[in-house]
């Protein structure tokens, strides 16, 4: 009996721990809706560690008095998954935040949120980056707000102490030349010329947007070249390997910020993260910003990029307030306001970019800046309802040329059949 | 232990068999059984139900789901990946059960005696069991590294010059799983043999010893049998366990490389929740669940038979 | 309460657990004196010799524990070098300070240890219950019911998830712990092990308490429950630490961050891009400690409760 005693005194202690008890412990009680505001609910990830949504958020509650915006929090990991279930139980949540162009074509191709035409004719269309992934047929169910794209991050002591200039106009072949330039062994320590992720994106994005190459073809010859360049690099140790990268959970935060890497082709998303470890003394990099390497060294840049939108829940409870908010955060208000802490809005004019350099921390030289104004940024992957199936399987062979399993030739043919089979075909 | 499953139990009203008793006998025994039961029914057994029919629709989960009758199953079978993850799975569970299960007895051996700082012991065991996943996934593909990994170091020592490539190559990838999963689940393992040794009378070792058994007699005579009970008990956690891998594979290797460690349970994950295709995924889950009964239900005629 | 479970217990001829295969008396019993000298210097070095085997093995054992811990005294960006690095290269103990405010980690626990030991009371109570059901009262279907239950076993949970998750909405039960509770507390797993255990308890003593005119109640109460102490032990163990570590259940039904336990907090660290792995390792540490000191209470029980539940009746 002594075991239960035991548990009849851990249960009285845990629910004096409790102190709420059923309603939970981390955190103030919910506050109940105030007279005559309104309370508008959006799905975000990571909320604590994602700030832009609170920089947006506490923006518009400041112009729209009325309005209480209710964050519901998602770990960042799982966010789709648990947005899918949500929904499949007729959840209310008014807004919902599209992480990626896959699932945003998933929700709107089976009727899971309102068509927003409206809202997307009142913004400034031209100068909206990554709207064109939104067009369904001439509809559109969801409206960018933040849109990233890659460049090539590099450190600036290292290029110094190898005596190179900065990368300007750079094209592969000079970028893999300088990689190995910049490799260095010194006490049993390398530091790698570059570091190249182990996303697929890395290869196989930038090739389909240097190469207009289309991602859900099912015919992928416009990779073999990417490949090569990014082959060659491992082989000669100008880069970290793909096996020990993806096996050791290798952070690409770590290998830039301790000095382990002169270059690192990344998203824009790091700008504020690499900012703020600068900031809070964990790094001492010395850091630049350059346009992606390119096919030709015509001064033409090339890169890719993924948007990130809102869209209205087809149960909303407030799709008026909600297609309001949308229209806002899409537009100039919520582009300066995402700027101010450093997070790339869709929105791109002179007040916006003003607006984001004047971050503290930001490298502030010509090339930083010519690197934050590409030519043309593709999207990332189609819209399509097949691309979360050819995504997997172009990942898996992905991992199969990088390990070096498979010739390049061989990969790419492979690719090009499963797709075939087991998608286009279907 | 689980003979009895089947089996009716030593009746309470043995002989007394009158149909009134009988009523009674039914209502007590659901008093018992229903608070359980209506928990059981509600949250589990229904909603595993539905799943199973939904295996015959189809269902984005967003709208209403579609009668597609064997269509699933069809395109189930003609699915390269499917078959790929199967594999993997069978082979996962003929690597990761017998190992397992000979590697915990060996221990609970070892631990079996009154031995000062055995409840130590005892405890580190567990602890692969409570460290956190992303350590045991860094820590192993490190000691698996191709090429400055301390296990491939090793066998260049003894003169294997082609080691394998363990986690960076699709042929090794499935045995660095299984061999981290052993580990990882040996100790859980290792207590039930420890109790099932433990209730062994010392008294049947003795009689064996004097007999002039030997060491390796009084093992195969003695303890194997004694522990069969046990070894059953484990063999269908173990199976159930094994069918059902997910945690360990997506953090450690995530599949790869390509689909060579893919497992079933990934798949319906992937194919359900991930890409919205659940009257897909639920037919892969009812395959699973049939292998995995039909694994059962063997092992337990098999059992059945050798208590004869 | 206990003192008739006591009573019968001493009346029996052989305690659950003990009872031997072999029936006693093909087995001869001899005196162990004259052998217990040389038998006391084998041992002697037996006992060496498995000490050494015993510190290899646990030093095994805990390699991946070591790097969490000392990731855990690590910046961020020092967690995932490579090559790995062992020991830190300056001990930033203040990640064990800062976790509580970074997250609220206190709420976290609280919430967290709510869910174990609720969940841990229902399910070792109606588990045992129908256990008692299962194994010593006989009735029309009871088997099938049972097969019922095992089967439910083997069927992955993403299988089924979504519908359960949709029932659960229309129960108006989502986002609260009621939800988890209802799901979790009456598991198959405590029956199935109960029930195995149960059989292992001769039906003799029941009937023996049947005559001294107890109710079925009465004897699960009186007799059985008293006796399953180390069964109820080990079922209330591993129910404990599978709530404790669960992921997918809490992170599935509990929306609102109060709500959060701390496994969800762990991954609250891990954003879009990138992961706070030095923050997720202190917390890993931190969450060890309650199952740690459950453990240690519970072991002794343990050991002994799965001896019997893996014994045959």
């Amino acid at each position: 009996m002594k075991r239960i005693t035991l548990a009849a005194i851990a249960l009285a202690a845990s629910a004096g721990l409790g102190l709420t008890g059923c309603a939970g412990a981390a955190g103030p009680a919910e506050k109940p809706a105030q007279e005559g505001k309104t309370t508008l609910s959006v799905s975000v990830w990571n909320y604590e560690g994602t700030p832009e949504f609170k920089a947006l958020f506490d923006a518009y509650e400041a112009a729209n008095p009325n309005i209480d915006i209710e964050p519901v929090d998602i770990l960042a990991e799982d966010y789709p998954q648990k947005v899918t279930t949500m929904l499949a139980g007729g959840d209310t949540t008014d807004v919902l935040t599209m992480k990626n162009v896959i699932d945003y074509s998933r929700y709107a191709n089976n009727g899971q949120l309102q068509e927003i035409n409206g809202v997307v004719d009142k913004l400034d269309k031209d100068n909206l980056a990554g709207l064109d992934a939104f067009d369904l047929n001439g509809k559109y169910f969801a409206a960018p707000y933040r849109q990233d794209f890659w460049l090539l991050y590099y450190n600036k002591d290292l290029f110094k102490a190898a005596g190179v200039e900065e990368p300007k106009d750079l094209t592969w072949d000079e970028y893999v030349a300088l990689a190995k330039k910049l490799t260095t062994t010194a006490d049993g320590k390398t530091v790698y010329g570059t570091y190249h992720h182990i996303w697929r994106s890395v290869i196989q994005a930038i090739s389909a947007a240097q190469n207009d190459g289309d991602q859900n073809s099912g015919d992928y010859g416009f990779f073999k070249d990417q490949y090569n360049t990014a082959l060659d690099l491992q082989k000669s140790g100008a880069t970290l390997d793909f096996g020990t990268a993806k096996s050791q959970k290798t952070s690409y935060r770590t290998m830039f910020e301790t000095g382990q890497t002169a270059m690192m082709p990344m998203g824009t998303w790091y700008i504020s993260g690499f900012a703020a470890a600068k900031k809070a003394g964990k790094t001492n990099v010395n850091w630049g910003l350059a346009p992606m390497p390119q096919k030709s060294d015509d001064g033409n840049v090339t890169t890719f990029g993924s948007p990130t939108a809102f869209a209205v829940n087809k149960n909303a409870a407030h799709s008026e307030e909600a297609k309001k908010f949308i229209e806002w955060a899409a537009g100039e208000e919520g582009a300066k306001a995402i700027s101010k802490i450093g997070v790339v809005p869709a929105l791109q004019n002179q007040a916006v970019t003003d607006e984001y350099f004047k971050l503290e921390g930001l490298p502030v030289d010509e090339l930083s800046k010519k690197a934050f104004t590409p030519d043309k940024t593709a999207l990332e992957m189609p819209v399509s309802d097949k691309s979360a199936a050819v995504d997997k399987i172009l990942n898996q062979e992905h991992d199969l040329i990088m390990v070096g399993e498979r010739s390049v030739e061989d990969g790419i043919n492979e690719m090009g059949k499963r797709v075939k089979s087991e998608v286009l075909n279907k | 232990m689980t003979t009895e499953t089947i089996n009716p139990a030593p009746a309470v009203t043995q002989g007394r068999g009158n149909r009134k008793q009988a009523r009674r006998n039914t209502l007590i025994g659901w008093t018992f059984i229903l608070p359980n039961f209506l928990g059981f029914l509600a949250f589990t057994l229904v909603p595993v139900l539905a799943a199973f029919a939904l295996s015959f629709m189809e269902w984005t989960s967003f709208s209403a789901p579609k009668w597609v009758g064997l269509a699933n199953f069809q395109r189930m079978l003609e699915s390269d990946t499917f078959w790929v993850a199967l594999r993997n799975t069978v082979v996962y569970a003929l690597g990761h059960v017998p190992l397992t299960m000979a590697l915990a007895l060996l221990l609970a051996m070892l631990l079996n005696r009154k031995l000062k700082g055995i409840g130590f012991f005892r405890v580190a065991i567990f602890f692969p069991y409570i460290t956190s996943l992303v350590a045991v996934a860094v820590v192993w593909n490190m000691l698996f590294s191709p090429d400055s990994g301390p296990i491939n170091q090793f066998l260049h020592s003894i003169g294997i010059a082609e080691a394998p490539g363990w986690t960076s190559s699709s042929d090794w990838a499935l045995p660095a799983v299984i061999i981290t999963s052993v580990w990882r689940d040996m100790g859980y393992y290792m207590v039930l043999y420890l109790a099932g040794l433990q209730a062994i009378p010392s008294e049947l070792y003795e009689a064996a010893e004097v007999d002039g058994a030997s060491a390796w007699q009084r093992f195969w005579n003695v303890t194997i049998p004694s522990l069969r009970p046990t070894t059953f008990f484990v063999v269908v956690m173990l199976t159930v366990s094994s069918f059902k891998v997910f945690d360990l594979i997506v953090v450690m290797t995530n599949g790869g490389p390509g689909r060579s460690t893919t497992v079933l349970s990934q798949l319906i994950y992937q194919e359900g929740i991930g890409e919205g295709k659940f009257g897909y995924s639920s037919a892969i889950s009812l395959v699973l669940f049939l292998i995995v009964l039909t694994v059962t239900v063997l092992q337990f005629k098999i059992q059945q038979r050798r208590e004869r | 309460m206990t003192n008739m479970a006591e009573d019968l217990k001493a009346e029996a001829p052989f305690r659950a657990g003990t009872r031997l295969e072999v029936p006693p008396s093909e087995t001869p019993r001899r005196s162990k004196a004259p052998r217990r000298s040389t038998r006391e210097r084998k041992a002697r070095t037996l006992d060496l010799i498995l000490y050494s085997v015993l510190a290899v093995l646990v030093i095994g054992l805990m390699v991946p524990f070591i790097w969490m811990v000392s990731s855990s005294l690590k910046e961020n960006n020092q967690v995932l070098t490579v090559p790995i690095q062992w020991i830190p290269t300056e001990f930033v103990w203040s990640n064990y300070t800062d976790i509580w405010t970074r997250i609220p980690m206190m709420g976290y626990v609280q919430n967290s240890l709510y869910l174990s030991v609720i969940i841990t009371c229902l399910q070792v109570l109606t588990g045992s219950l129908a256990a008692y059901g299962f194994s010593k009262v006989r009735f029309p279907g009871r088997d099938v019911l049972f097969l019922a239950y095992i089967g439910t076993i083997a069927v992955p949970w993403q299988a089924y998830m979504v519908p359960q998750y949709i029932m659960m909405q229309q129960l108006g039960l989502t986002n609260s712990f009621n939800a988890l509770i209802l799901l979790q507390a009456f598991g198959a797993f405590g029956v199935f092990l109960m029930r195995q255990y149960y059989m292992t308890i001769p039906d003799e003593l029941c009937e023996a308490a049947r005559i001294d005119g107890l109710s079925e109640y009465g004897i699960w109460a009186r007799v059985i429950l008293p006796l399953s102490k180390p069964a109820l032990a080990s079922l209330a163990l591993l129910t404990f630490v599978n709530t404790w570590n669960d992921y997918m259940g809490p992170f599935i039904y509990l929306t609102s961050n109060r709500l959060w336990t701390v496994q969800l907090g762990l991954r609250s660290f891990v954003g879009q891009f990138d992961a706070e792995y030095a923050m997720i390792m202190t917390g890993s540490v931190i969450s060890v400690v309650p199952i740690l000191i459950i453990f240690l209470i519970g072991q002794r029980y343990f050991i002994q409760g799965i001896a019997t539940s893996g014994m045959k009746g």
